[in-house]
Order: structure tokens, then C-alpha cells, then sequence
């Protein structure tokens, strides 16, 4: 089977812009979460979500210019994947038919859906941006890398909520693997912290009125969060042909699906997930020294991935450091599994597992104390980075060192 | 109980049976939500109301996560609009 290997990120995210702005948080523990306010919820009841800062926002808009075709998520996505690129050193020459673009993405292009629908429902407006459909599809990150590039492999975007980052990823090792590309920009974009969106979210009400405390007794749902990562992914093939820089071998990836309920996860499920992907990379339990949970904070969510933690790793999962950094970068739905694996792979190259912040109580349901504030080092030869989506989609993905 | 705790619990019990989509005969304190099956869905209907009708925010999380009986709702629902008005008195 062919070695599938990264050769660069890149990432856009309430931390900063940059891969490294985003991992050098989540190990510092600094979180991207801020107060956010929208004028058109009343008595807004959610106050924070990971966001990029207004000097963020200026410096991505001064970087990319205006676009009258493109939505935020589509330029973030193209931001992260020009870093990815300027990493792993591609060429024109390297792009092309043995090239593909496989980003994810939740909502598609929500700014630009959210603006048109205020403005058609609320000031019956005719006017509205003649642009909208193909700046709202959920396509159109991919499709904008791809044109940015001259990418002509295969183009994918999976949708499928809080998996899609880590499918697109996990479908770009397969395609790589089969022989369709001998690259691939694999990644997932989502920037829908806008009022529409966020007032149906405040309703489902999974989202914390206070802070994100994933695994902790006192946790009380998740906070939203919002970015886009890409990375390059080749055969390793390509990339020694090219004398690429490696930073680590995607190993294994396994995708399931619960087929039982629309929100609620099953722990079972999370188990076979985990297990294909370990069986995918050829490697046992034994060998994975850290997991970046999907670890939400929410109640379901926690308890059920310790539950498969724990049905997966054995009961006291001893020697395994788990901890959840969406404290820090948020929860960024279609773009989680991609940010989460930047997280992951440089816990691996820089053998710091990084921590989960505002823990303060081990809760006696779960049992686990997931590094908890402060980061830890780990001496392992590989990670796990785990999304368990709504629609009962599990993705999980397993890196190692190069060697 | 005084008479406003009277009321209140009332009109939370209606409030409850209205969204649940259940008989407001059919309810009283000691039953189970499942009894009643009344299902997440629902559960997010009754929230939902409780924001709009007392200005409360209560997550389907760690709020909801020992709540069985309509008692339970209701003294959840009572702790939050207490903490509501007293933090608009401050």
C-alpha cells in the first residue's frame, strides 16, 4: 500500500493566521474565544465564540482584497492552502491532473446566506447579491483552491457537519492511496459565527451561556468557533521525487456511521471507528500516545468518547495522554477535524500534548483528567485525532512519525 | 407556597403540556418526561419557551442532565428565573 505523507498546513483560525499561531496556542493554552455580539438577536443569551479578531479580519481582507465571487470561507480556505503550499514547496509544475482538492465545509458559505436572507426577509429587498448561490455553495472553497492552483485532479467536498474536515482529509489519503492524484490539498473551512446561524444554534442550546470545559464535572456545552486548515498530503513517492520536506505519515483513517439517532452519539460506533483507523495504520493501541478528542463539552458528547476511549484503550487508559483543544480554537464544525489535526501533528513533532483548558473537576461519569490546564510532554511514535459528527458520522484519523 | 409560587408552578406546568404537545390533565409533578415521552425535541420546544416567556438559558446539557420527572423541570425552571431576577436586580 502506498505511504500517504504531509508536506505542509496552513490555517486560519480565531488564534491567529497561520499554522503555527494556531498550534502554538493550543499548546500555550491560549484561547481564541471572545464576546461576540450580533444586533440583530434579541437579548442575545450566547455572549462568546472563537472568532478572528477584527485585526485578523483586516489583515486577511488586506492580504486577499475584496471579492465580488467569494465568500469569507472560501478566500480563508484559499489563505490556509497558500501556506500549505509555500510549506511543502509546490511548483507550478507540481499541480495539474495528478492534483486534487479535497475541502470540507459544514454550512458553505454562511456570511454571504446569512446577509441575503436578512436583507430579502427583513427589508424585502430585490436587490441582493446576484453571486450569492455560487458564494454559498458548499463546494466553492474547494473549487476556488483548485482554480488558485491549477489543480485539475478530482475536486471533493464532503459535507457532513463536524466529520467533514477529518473525511476530506481521510478521503484524501484513500484517493492518494488508489492512485487517482499523486497530491492532494486536503482540509475544511467553515466561518458561520453569524446571527442566523448562531441564533438556531442558541436554540438547539448545546452551546455554554459560560465557558467551554470539555470532560470537566461542571461543563455545560460547547462554544462555536470559526477558520479554515488545509494540508498537503502526497505519496511519499511525490514527495521524495520532489525532496520535500516530510513533517509526518498519515496512517491509518477510519470512517463509520452510527445509522441510529440524528444528535445523539454511540459509544460502540466511536469504538469501530478507532479500531479502523488503528487497523488501517497497522498499529495497536499501545502505539498511540495522544488523542486530540472531538471532546465538545457537552454531556453527551464526553461522556460517550470516554466510554469508547476507554472500550478502545482498555479501562485505565494507562499511558495515553487525552485532551480536547476546542477551548481554545472553538468548536469549528466543518473545519474541526482539519484544525484539530494541525493540533495533533505538531503534538507529535514536538512531543507536547497540549492542554484542556478551564478544566476544573474530574467528572466521577468520566473518570478522566484530560491534561487538564497546562500541557504535558509525551515520548510516542504517534497520535489520534478523533470527530464524531451530527448524523452519527465518526471519522478518526492516526499520524506518525516519519520514519 | 405562596400564591405567586402557586401561579408559577401552574403556568409552568401549561407552559410544559403546551410544548410536550401533551394533556396538561395528564401531568403532574412525580411523572416521568419518558413516561410522558416527551423526547429531545421536545425538550428544546419547552426550553425554547421558558427563554421566551421568562428570559432564562437553559443548555440541553449539564442543567438537563438529572432532569427525569416534570418536577425536576420545574424546579430547574424556578432556580433559573430566580437567578434571572436577581441578576436583573443587580
Amino acid at each position: 500500500m502506498k505511504r500517504i505523507v504531509v508536506t505542509g498546513q496552513g490555517a486560519v483560525s480565531s488564534c491567529g493566521i497561520g499554522a503555527q499561531a494556531l498550534w502554538h496556542a493550543a499548546r500555550d493554552g491560549i484561547s481564541g474565544v471572545k464576546p461576540v455580539t450580533f444586533e440583530d438577536i434579541e437579548n442575545q443569551r450566547v455572549s462568546e465564540a472563537a472568532v478572528l479578531s477584527v485585526e485578523d479580519r483586516a489583515k486577511v481582507d488586506d492580504i486577499m482584497g475584496p471579492h465580488r465571487m467569494r465568500d469569507p470561507f472560501a478566500t480563508w480556505a484559499i489563505l490556509a492552502a497558500r501556506e500549505a503550499v509555500g510549506q511543502a514547496g509546490l511548483d507550478t509544475g507540481d499541480f495539474g491532473d495528478r492534483c486534487g482538492v479535497v475541502i470540507g465545509s459544514g454550512f458553505g458559505g454562511g456570511t454571504t446566506l446569512d446577509q441575503n436572507y436578512m436583507s430579502f426577509g427583513k427589508e424585502r429587498k430585490m436587490r441582493l447579491d446576484p453571486m450569492a448561490i455560487p458564494k454559498i455553495m458548499n463546494n466553492a472553497a474547494a473549487s476556488w483552491v483548485s482554480m488558485e492552483f491549477g489543480a485539475t485532479g478530482p475536486v471533493y467536498c464532503p459535507s457532513t457537519a463536524c466529520s467533514s474536515g477529518s473525511q476530506a482529509i481521510g478521503l484524501g489519503v484513500q484517493l492518494l492511496r488508489a492512485g487517482a492524484m499523486d497530491r492532494c490539498l486536503v482540509g475544511g473551512s467553515e466561518v458561520s459565527v453569524v446571527a442566523g446561524v448562531f441564533r438556531v444554534w442558541e436554540l438547539l442550546r448545546v452551546m455554554t451561556a459560560g465557558k467551554n470545559r470539555p470532560f470537566s464535572k461542571d461543563r455545560n456545552g460547547m462554544t462555536l468557533g470559526e477558520g479554515a486548515a488545509v494540508l498537503v498530503l502526497e505519496t511519499l513517492e511525490s514527495a521524495q521525487a520532489r525532496g520535500a520536506e516530510i513533517l509526518c505519515e498519515i496512517a491509518g483513517f477510519g470512517t463509520n456511521s452510527d445509522a441510529g439517532d440524528l444528535l445523539r452519539p454511540n459509544s460502540d460506533r466511536a469504538v469501530a471507528c478507532m479500531q479502523l483507523a488503528l487497523a488501517d495504520a497497522g498499529l495497536g493501541p499501545e502505539d498511540i500516545g495522544y488523542v486530540n478528542a472531538h471532546g465538545t463539552g457537552t454531556v453527551a458528547n464526553d461522556i460517550t468518547e470516554a466510554t469508547a476511549l476507554r472500550g478502545v484503550f482498555g479501562d485505565d487508559l494507562s499511558g495515553l495522554e487525552v485532551s480536547s483543544t476546542k477551548p481554545i480554537h472553538g468548536h469549528c464544525l466543518g473545519s474541526a477535524g482539519a484544525l484539530e489535526l494541525i493540533v495533533a501533528l505538531n503534538a507529535l513533532r514536538e512531543q507536547i500534548a497540549p492542554p484542556t483548558i478551564n478544566f476544573n473537576e474530574i467528572d466521577p461519569k468520566i473518570g478522566l483528567e484530560p491534561v487538564p490546564n497546562v500541557s504535558k510532554p509525551i515520548s510516542t511514535k504517534a497520535v489520534m485525532s478523533n470527530s464524531l459528527a451530527f448524523g452519527g458520522i465518526n471519522a478518526t484519523l492516526v499520524v506518525k512519525t516519519f520514519e | 407556597m405562596t400564591d405567586a409560587q402557586d401561579d408559577l408552578t401552574q403556568n409552568l406546568l401549561e407552559l410544559v403540556a403546551r410544548e410536550g404537545m401533551v394533556e396538561l390533565s395528564d401531568i403532574s409533578p412525580e411523572k416521568r418526561l419518558e413516561d410522558l415521552d416527551i423526547q429531545s425535541a421536545d425538550f428544546v420546544m419547552i426550553l425554547m419557551a421558558l427563554e421566551e416567556e421568562y428570559g432564562v438559558y437553559i443548555s440541553v446539557d449539564n442543567d438537563l442532565a438529572d432532569v427525569e420527572t416534570v418536577q425536576d423541570i420545574l424546579t430547574l425552571a424556578k432556580t433559573k428565573i430566580e437567578e434571572h431576577q436577581k441578576e436583573n436586580q443587580e
